[in-house]
């Protein structure tokens, strides 16, 4: 599943020049001899991950922004956390410190000093009646802090401009010497709504890097975790793009049919949202199989109503009429950008992680993947609502064939090794790569689908008037806190 | 057909949940409760060595020898549960919410096995005073300064039919210009500490501050990471806290309520 490779950035390069391989994530590391390495994770067209790595010496490395546009962030974030210059990127402007960093300042380094800072420039728009909209950090409803500025004339959106890393926290620093069984905690505060998944991910990384194998049960658990997360996670966005046109019945019915997942979930877990439940080596906790069944019987009400609601949401000519052709993101900008998850398959990309690269009880299952091609608004609620009827019924199927026996197995506590691993978390692929040494954290990266869609949004701004920005926003449904770790 | 969805959800049974059974909640925070009659020098040693949060702590004081728990720095791994479980269990009752900082950290008599001194239970304190509250409004403006948005999914969740925190005359509103109560989550990181600030100074006096979650308490897991400036104590005053990771609906409805409790009985 996962080869690592020898090779250099070269290599890479002409990987990422052909046509079926995506690129997954590029990130700095620091090498036993103190230098600096940069790191090129792709997904062949076989669906295979390789990871090239190569030393950075002096020089600057060479951009490879112009081959995949998808590049453009994480050479940006190797700029700002690894001081590495890149030669020929078209915007190497800070991307996760802001002003109010001390420039010189490096504190992913001992010693190398950072490049220059300075103020951050948004791309100015001029011409007759062109004006700037200014929106956040700090926003209107309970979300999380980012700022958009939008370039306008009257209410259309000629560009908008991101600028986040408001929730920079140093994450995956704070991984950095902890014991491999304690950094699940960590994991799963990365992105709250996604933390089981976040979670999964963490513990799978950790068990390929040292070889265990999770008993079945465990394996079927964590399945159960990771679709009634799914399903929280679409039936709270279709809810809440229902909202954003006005269209208040249908917010309030799937408020409720989240919460009673979630109350069902402490009830019979223990944990609302599954924290604590999954440890390297498998799950904290057995379920008797009568619990489990009470959840199945919680989780196949609430795919009912929720289909119903959903064929009402889809037969009412207002709403429709609001998502079709609102906020498109075409196939190809969607492709270069190496857009993962539902916003993906919305705009006519074959990707899932729980069929491309299976893993723990995925490798035993028939996943239906829905893909739709308008790339608009409402190919993504359709997404949404198709993939919820899907983990609803790969939750029943689980919980059927539960299989007897343990749930987790011991770990080795003093291993050095390195491993990788994917989920299909309800944003898209998320991916941990963690490095250890005697059993501790040397160095842990979150690709996040977050990260990896947020370049995407922009792109489907223009044309569209800014009073759609919150439901096109909402269609994407990105975590800041993912993005920004 | 709307209508027909509409008419189904009015006949469902009734979701919401009463006040009595919300106050002093805190089922599924997976926070510990320590039973005093169970409690040995032992099993506290062996829960505090297990604590990854440094939120345990065994001192003497006076001659007693005491475990002490500060419930804003526990963050719910239940890792002193696995280590003493019997008088170490799963609360699901009166984590203390919407109190001072030091409210938050109890204190137990190993030895002896009892309380030596915790703050009242936020849930008796509250409900006395339910009926005066009704009737007044509080406006609430919520500020994320940082969290991993765990804490705003809970937050999101008072709006929804089980609590409508709408019944308390509450509401969560866009502009800190027309709130009386600033819900602020952490760490607060570098990047938001100067909004934060801004926030604060945007919001009319009199203002009431609440700290939301272990990160918002006290930093929690990120405390000392490069990035994160601190709790929300070390940007702007702060009345009151919020434990948990993170807190259910559940304990922030009482902590919001045991709040306002407060503020009325100030002569």
């Amino acid at each position: 599943m996962t080869t690592r490779v020898s090779g250099n950035t070269a290599d890479a390069v002409a990987l990422l020049k052909v046509g079926h391989s995506r690129l997954v994530s590029i990130f700095g590391s620091i090498a036993d001899d103190g230098s600096r390495c940069v790191n090129y994770l792709i997904d062949t067209e076989k669906r295979e991950y390789r990871l090239f790595s190569e030393p950075v010496h002096g020089a600057a490395l060479a951009s490879v922004t112009s081959i995949v546009p998808g590049a453009a962030w994480y050479e940006r974030e190797l700029h700002d956390l690894y001081g590495v210059e890149i030669e020929g990127h078209p915007n190497l402007q800070p991307l996760v410190f802001h002003e109010s960093w001390p420039s010189n300042v490096h504190p992913w380094l001992d010693t190398s000093a950072n490049p220059v800072r300075g103020k951050y420039r948004f791309l100015e728009v001029s011409g007759d009646g062109v004006c700037e909209v200014p929106v956040g950090p700090v926003h209107a409803g309970i979300i999380e802090p980012g700022h958009f500025r939008f370039s306008v004339v009257g209410d259309s959106v000629l560009n908008l401009e991101l600028r986040h890393f408001y929730t920079h926290k140093g994450t995956e620093t704070r991984f950095e010497g902890v014991p491999a069984s304690a950094g699940v905690m960590l994991a799963e505060s990365v992105s709250g709504d996604n933390t089981f998944s976040h979670a999964v991910a963490y513990c799978q990384s950790v068990e390929n890097a040292l070889g265990v194998s999770v008993p079945p049960r465990g394996r079927a658990l964590r399945l159960i975790g990771l679709e009634l997360e799914r399903m929280m996670a679409h039936i709270a966005d279709v809810g809440a793009l229902c909202g954003d046109v006005a269209f208040a019945v249908p917010a309030a019915y799937t408020a409720r049919l989240k919460e009673s997942l979630l109350l069902a979930s402490a009830r019979i877990v223990g944990t609302r949202y599954w924290r604590g439940l999954s440890r390297p080596g498998g799950m904290t906790r057995d379920l008797s199989n009568e619990s489990a069944q009470a959840l199945g019987a919680v989780v196949k009400s609430v795919a009912q109503d929720f289909a119903e609601l959903a064929q009402m949401i889809l037969a009412t000519p207002s709403v429709v009429n609001r998502f079709e052709t609102t906020g498109v993101l075409t196939r190809d900008v969607a492709r270069s950008l190496c857009v993962v998850g539902p916003v993906a398959r919305a705009s006519g990309l074959r990707l899932d992680i729980r069929r491309d690269h299976p893993y723990g009880r995925y490798r035993a299952m028939q996943i239906t993947v829905p893909r739709h091609s308008s790339g608009d608004v409402l190919a993504r609620a359709r997404i949404r609502i198709e993939e919820t009827t899907v983990s609803a019924r790969l939750i029943a199927q689980t919980i059927e064939e539960l299989p007897a026996g343990a749930v987790s197995v011991s770990v080795p506590g003093q291993a050095s090794a390195e491993g990788l691993s994917a989920v299909e978390s309800p944003r898209g692929e998320l991916l941990y790569f963690i490095r250890l040494r005697e059993g501790l954290v040397q160095r842990c990266h979150i690709k996040s689908p977050s990260f990896q869609n947020w370049p995407a949004l922009p792109l489907a701004m223009p044309g569209n008037i800014i009073a759609d920005f919150p439901l096109i926003n909402k269609s994407f449904n990105l975590s800041y806190s993912g993005c920004d770790r | 057909m709307i209508f027909d969805v509409a008419a189904r959800s009015l006949a469902s049974k009734q979701v919401l949940i009463p006040v009595e059974r919300l106050l002093g909640d805190c089922t599924g925070s997976r926070m510990p409760h320590i039973e005093p009659g169970l409690l040995t020098f032992e099993a506290a040693s062996r829960a505090v060595a297990a604590c990854p949060m440094s939120a345990l702590r065994l001192e003497q004081h006076h001659g007693i020898r005491q475990l002490i728990l500060d419930y804003a720095q526990c963050n719910g791994c239940g890792q002193c549960i696995d280590a003493a479980p019997g008088p170490f269990s799963l609360a699901t009752r009166n984590v203390p919410c919407g109190v001072s900082r030091s409210a938050l950290i109890c204190h137990w008599d190993v030895d002896r096995g009892h309380v030596l001194y915790a703050d009242e239970p936020a849930a008796q304190a509250a409900s006395a005073a339910i009926q005066a509250l009704l009737g007044r409004a509080l406006n609430i403006r919520q500020v994320d300064a940082g969290s991993c948005n765990g804490c705003e999914a809970e937050i999101a969740a008072l709006t929804n039919p089980y609590y409508d925190l709408e019944r308390f005359g509450v509401h969560f509103v866009a502009s800190p210009k027309h709130a009386d109560m600033l819900l602020v989550t952490g760490p607060v990181t570098r990047n938001m500490a100067e909004a934060l600030r801004h926030t604060y100074e945007a919001t009319p006096s009199p203002r009431l501050v609440v700290a939301v979650g272990t990160c918002g308490c006290t930093g929690g897991i990120f405390e000392g990471s490069y990035a994160v400036a601190g709790a929300v104590d070390a940007i702007i005053p702060v009345d009151a806290y919020i434990p948990g990771c993170p807190p259910t609906p559940a304990m922030l409805l009482t902590g919001i309520l045991q709040v306002l409790n407060a503020v009325q009985d100030r002569p």
